[in-house]
C-alpha cells in the first residue's frame, strides 16, 4: 500500500447539535505510479478525503497510511508529510498573492528553509514542467494572466516542492475546453514522465477517464465503489444512479452495443471510439 | 413549440468599449447585429474572452453600448425611467451561485426582486410561493443559502428570476460550477420554462452538449459574431469550431474523425441518437 | 464543511419567545436592563434573575448554552467578588486574612453586583438565542427609523447588516480553505515573532481581499440584475407584524417593571 485510508471517519463539529459525518468508515489504498480519480456528486465527501490524505485534516477514528507507514499527528512528521503529498486546491489561482509569477512559485519552497539557489533551481524546474520558460514569465504579475495560464502557473507553485504524489481537487473546473485539454495533458505527461503518483478528485469524466488506473466513488460520505477503472466505468447503470456520467464518447459506444454491434465500451477517447468502430468490419 | 411572434430583444450595430481601456483599446464587442424572438432557446458560444458575457449584460442595462442601440421589447436600455421594467423583461443568471443570493433565507432571496418592485408583503407572498412550488424548491424555503449544493442555489437564483415574471432569461454558464446532476437540474428546469411559458432563453456555455439542444446557435470571436443559425449547422462544422478552439458534440467529432476514413455518414448528425442509427444501418448494408 | 459553520447564536426553537415581535422584544429588553441597573434592593434583583432561569425554561434553551454564554464574565465576576469582599468596608467584620478583613457589607455588595451582571447577561443572552440575526438587524433597523430624519440611511444600512450576515459564512469557510491551501504550500501561521507572524499572513490577507471585493462585485451586479436600486422604495416581504401576543407579553412586562419599581423604591 502506498497511500490510502485504514477505516477513516471524520465529524465535523463532533459534539454540537451542528455534527456532521463527512465520511464514514473508508478504506482504500493506491499503488505508487498510479492516475487515481475519487468520483462522487459534490458533497460527497471528496475534498474532505484528500486534504486527509496529506494530513491537513485529521481524523476523527480511522487512519491515513503513506509509504508504509501510519500518518502521525507529530506537527514535524505533518510538515514533512506536506512536503512529498501536493495537494491543490480547487481553482487554485485564488491563492495567488505574489507580485511576480517567481514569488508564488516561490514561496512554497521558500517555506521549506531552502537556499535562494536551490529556490531558484526550483521554480525554473517547475515552470518548464507546466509549459513555461522562467526567463520569459518571471516578472508577470500572476493576477493578470489568463485562465489557462493562472491554473499552470497555481500547478507549479505546488510541483516547486518536488512532490511525489500531486492530488489535484477538481483540475479543469471553470477551465474552457482547450484549457481543460491543456490541464489534462500536463498531469498526463507529470504521471508517465515524471511517475509521480496522481490523485484527482472529479466529477466530469470526459477527459479523466482514459488516463485512469484505479478509481474510487464516494457518496454521502461513504465508499461505495473501489477498483480498477475498466471494472468501475463497466458498471454505467451504477454510476448513473450515483449521479455520475460516462464520458460522451463512451455512452455511444454503450447504445452501439444496446443496438447488436459488437464494440467494446472501454473507450474513453474518440481515436479509441474511431478505432473499435472501424474493427467492426474486420470482426464481421 | 409556440411560433415567434414578437422580437424580445435586439442588438443594432452594437460596438462595446470598457471604459478606462484607453484610446486603441480592442472593443469588447463591435458592429453585433442580432435579434431574438419571445420562446427561442438560444445557445451562446465561443472561447474566452470573445464578448459573450457582456453581450449577456448589454440585454439586461448593466452595461450599455458605446455605440449603437440595444432594445428589449422595443424600449431602449439607456433610458434611466424604463430601467426596472427592461430588467424584469431580461432577468439575469451568473455563473457563481454563491454571489447572486443576497438573502439569508431561500424564500427571502426569491423575493428580493419583487421587494424591489415595491409589490405588497401579501403578493409576494403568494408569488414566492407559487414559484417555489413550481421548481420544487418548497422543502427549501425556509435553508439560509450556504448550506443548499450548487445546483439547488442555481435553481433558487433562476426562482428569484422567474418570480418577476420576465419574458427572457440570459444565462451567463450557469452550470459551469455543478456536477452532472446539478447540470441536468438546471438544464432541466430552464427548458420546461422555456417548453411550457415560452420564456425565452439565452444561454451562454462552453458545453457543445448543452448548445446542442438550442433553437439557434450564435458564435462570437473576439468581439464580432462569426455565425449563426441551427445547431445542426453550426454544431457541425468542426473546421469552422476547431479554428476557434471550440469543439463540438461527441458525436459531431467522432463523425467527422469516421467520415475522413471514409465512411458515408450523413452530414446533419449532432446527437448520440442520429450517429448510432446511421452507424448501425451502414453495419446492416455491408 | 459549510455545515460546520453556525451563524450568531441563534437556537431554532417554536417556543413564545422565539416568536415574540423582534422589534418588541428588543425594545423589552432594553427597558429590563433600564430596570436591572436602577434596582437597589437584593429581593428585587434575585427574583429578576430567576425570572430570566423561568425564561430560559419557557424558550427550552439547554442548560449548557446558558452556562456556555455565562463563561465570558466569569472573570469579570471573580475579580468584582474580589474587590468587593475585601476593599468594601462596613457592617460587621465576617473574618480576617492576614491584614485583610471581609465584611458584611463588602459580601452582599459583592453578591449584588454579580447577580446584576449575570441578570443583565441573561436576558441579553436570552434575546439572541431566541432571534434570528437578521430578525434583529430588521428590528434594530425598525427602531432606529427616526434617525432617518437626521438623515441615516436606515434601509440601507439595514441591507448591509443583512448581506453581510448572508456572507459571513460564506467568507469564514473561504478563509478556512485559504489557510489550508497555503498550509499544503508549506506556509507556517504559527511559530515566529509576532512580527514575523503579521508578515505570514500576507498569502491569506492577500487573496481573502482579492475574492471579497470579486464577491462584492459581483453581488452588486446580481442586485443591481434584479432591479435594486439605492434610494428606491422596496416593501418587505415579512413585514414586521405586531401580533395581539406582543402587546399582551408587553403589557405585562410594563406591569412588572411598574410593580418592581416602586416597591423598590
Amino acid at each position: 500500500m502506498f497511500i490510502g485510508t485504514e477505516k477513516l471517519t471524520h465529524t465535523y463539529m463532533p459534539g454540537t447539535p451542528f455534527s456532521t459525518e463527512a465520511l464514514q468508515d473508508v478504506s482504500f489504498n493506491f499503488q505508487k505510479g498510479e492516475f487515481a480519480l475519487i468520483l462522487g456528486p459534490s458533497g460527497s465527501g471528496k475534498s474532505t478525503l484528500i486534504q486527509h490524505l496529506n494530513g491537513l485534516l485529521r481524523p476523527t477514528s480511522g487512519q491515513v497510511i503513506f509509504d508504509g507507514a501510519i500518518v502521525g499527528s507529530n506537527k514535524r512528521e505533518l510538515l514533512h508529510l506536506r512536503r512529498r503529498i501536493g495537494l491543490v486546491f480547487q481553482i487554485p489561482e485564488e491563492q495567488f498573492f505574489s507580485e511576480s509569477v517567481y514569488d508564488e512559485v516561490a514561496f512554497a519552497p521558500r517555506n521549506l528553509g531552502l537556499d535562494e539557489k536551490v529556490v531558484a533551481e526550483r521554480v525554473e524546474e517547475a515552470l518548464q514542467k507546466v509549459g513555461m520558460q522562467v526567463n520569459t514569465v518571471k516578472s508577470w504579475h500572476p493576477f493578470r494572466l489568463s485562465a489557462g495560464q493562472k491554473r499552470l502557473v497555481a500547478i507549479a507553485a505546488v510541483l516547486s516542492l518536488k512532490p511525489e504524489v500531486l492530488i489535484f481537487d477538481e483540475p479543469s473546473v471553470g477551465l474552457d475546453p482547450a484549457g481543460k485539454k491543456n490541464i489534462f495533458n500536463l498531469l498526463k505527461d507529470l504521471n508517465q514522465k515524471d511517475g509521480l503518483t496522481i490523485i484527482i478528485s472529479t466529477h466530469h469524466l470526459d477527459e479523466a477517464a482514459v488516463l485512469a488506473d484505479r478509481v474510487l466513488v464516494l457518496k454521502q460520505g461513504r465508499l461505495v465503489m473501489f477498483g480498477s477503472a475498466d471494472y468501475i466505468f463497466a458498471q454505467r447503470k451504477r454510476l448513473n444512479e450515483l449521479g455520475l456520467a460516462l464520458p460522451q464518447v463512451t455512452e455511444i459506444m454503450h447504445s452501439l452495443v444496446e443496438k447488436g454491434l459488437p464494440v467494446s465500451t472501454e473507450v474513453y477517447t474518440l481515436e479509441q471510439a474511431k478505432s473499435e468502430i472501424k474493427n467492426i468490419k474486420r470482426r464481421n | 413549440m409556440a411560433g415567434y411572434s414578437a422580437i424580445i430583444v435586439e442588438a443594432k450595430n452594437v460596438d462595446y468599449y470598457y471604459p478606462g481601456e484607453g484610446e486603441n483599446a480592442s472593443p469588447a464587442l463591435s458592429g453585433v447585429n442580432l435579434t431574438v424572438q419571445q420562446g427561442e432557446y438560444v445557445a451562446l458560444i465561443g472561447p474566452n474572452g470573445s464578448g459573450k458575457t457582456t453581450l449577456l449584460k448589454l440585454f439586461n442595462a448593466l452595461l450599455t453600448p458605446t455605440n449603437g442601440e440595444v432594445l428589449v421589447r422595443g424600449i431602449p436600455t439607456t433610458n434611466e425611467e424604463t430601467l426596472p421594467e427592461v430588467r424584469r423583461t431580461c432577468g439575469m443568471i451568473f455563473q457563481n451561485p454563491d454571489n447572486q443570493l443576497v438573502a439569508t433565507t431561500v424564500e427571502e432571496d426569491i423575493a428580493f426582486g419583487l421587494e424591489n418592485l415595491a409589490i405588497s408583503s401579501a403578493e409576494i407572498k403568494r408569488k414566492v410561493k407559487e414559484t417555489a412550488c413550481l421548481l420544487g424548491l418548497e422543502r427549501l424555503l425556509c435553508q439560509p443559502p450556504h448550506l443548499l449544493s450548487g445546483g439547488e442555489k442555481q435553481r433558487v437564483a433562476i426562482a428569484g428570476i422567474l418570480v418577476m415574471e420576465p419574458k427572457c432569461i440570459l444565462m451567463d454558464e450557469p452550470t459551469a460550477m455543478l456536477d452532472p446532476a446539478g447540470c441536468r437540474e438546471v438544464i432541466e428546469t430552464v427548458r420546461e420554462l422555456n417548453h411550457r411559458q415560452n420564456i425565452t432563453v439565452i444561454h451562454v456555455t462552453h458545453f457543445p452538449e448543452e448548445a446542442a439542444n438550442a433553437d439557434r446557435v450564435i458564435v462570437l470571436n473576439q468581439g464580432q459574431l462569426i455565425t449563426s443559425g441551427p445547431p445542426e449547422d453550426i454544431l457541425a462544422d468542426i473546421p469552422m469550431l476547431h479554428s476557434l478552439r471550440l469543439q463540438g458534440t461527441a458525436a459531431v467529432e467522432l463523425a467527422a474523425l469516421l467520415r475522413k476514413d471514409g465512411y458515408p455518414l450523413p452530414l446533419k448528425i449532432l446527437h448520440k441518437r442520429e450517429l448510432v442509427d446511421s452507424l448501425c444501418s451502414l453495419e446492416r448494408k455491408s | 464543511m459549510s455545515r460546520s459553520i453556525t451563524l450568531g447564536q441563534y437556537l431554532p426553537g417554536e417556543s413564545l419567545i422565539h416568536r415574540l415581535n423582534p422589534r418588541l422584544k428588543i425594545l423589552t429588553l432594553v427597558l429590563i436592563l433600564i430596570l436591572l441597573f436602577s434596582l437597589e434592593r437584593f429581593g428585587a434583583l434575585t427574583a429578576y434573575l430567576g425570572f430570566a432561569l423561568f425564561l430560559f425554561a419557557v424558550a427550552k434553551v439547554p442548560f449548557r448554552y446558558l452556562l456556555r454564554g455565562l463563561r465570558p464574565i466569569l472573570f469579570i465576576a471573580l475579580f468584582a467578588l474580589i474587590i468587593y469582599f475585601f476593599f468594601s468596608k462596613g457592617g460587621v467584620v465576617l473574618f480576617r486574612i492576614g491584614i485583610f478583613t471581609v465584611e458584611s457589607e463588602g459580601v452582599k455588595e459583592g453578591l449584588f453586583i454579580v447577580t446584576r451582571l449575570a441578570a443583565l447577561v441573561l436576558f441579553s443572552l436570552l434575546v439572541t438565542l431566541t432571534t434570528t440575526p437578521l430578525s434583529l438587524t430588521h428590528g434594530m433597523s425598525y427602531l432606529l427609523k427616526p434617525l432617518r430624519y437626521l438623515g441615516l440611511p436606515t434601509e440601507e444600512v439595514a441591507m448591509i447588516m443583512s448581506v453581510a450576515l448572508r456572507f459571513i459564512p460564506t467568507l469564514m469557510e473561504e478563509s478556512q480553505r485559504l489557510m489550508r491551501a497555503q498550509l499544503a504550500r508549506g506556509a507556517d501561521f504559527e511559530t515566529g515573532s509576532i512580527f514575523r507572524k503579521a508578515g505570514n499572513l500576507v498569502p491569506l490577507i492577500v487573496p481573502l481581499f482579492v475574492s471579497a471585493f470579486r464577491r462584492a462585485d459581483e453581488l452588486a451586479l446580481a442586485m443591481e440584475a434584479r432591479g435594486y436600486r439605492i434610494g428606491a422604495k422596496r416593501t418587505r416581504m415579512y413585514e414586521d407584524i405586531i401580533f395581539p401576543r406582543d402587546w399582551v407579553v408587553l403589557a405585562f412586562v410594563l406591569a412588572l417593571l411598574l410593580i418592581s419599581f416602586t416597591m423598590d423604591l
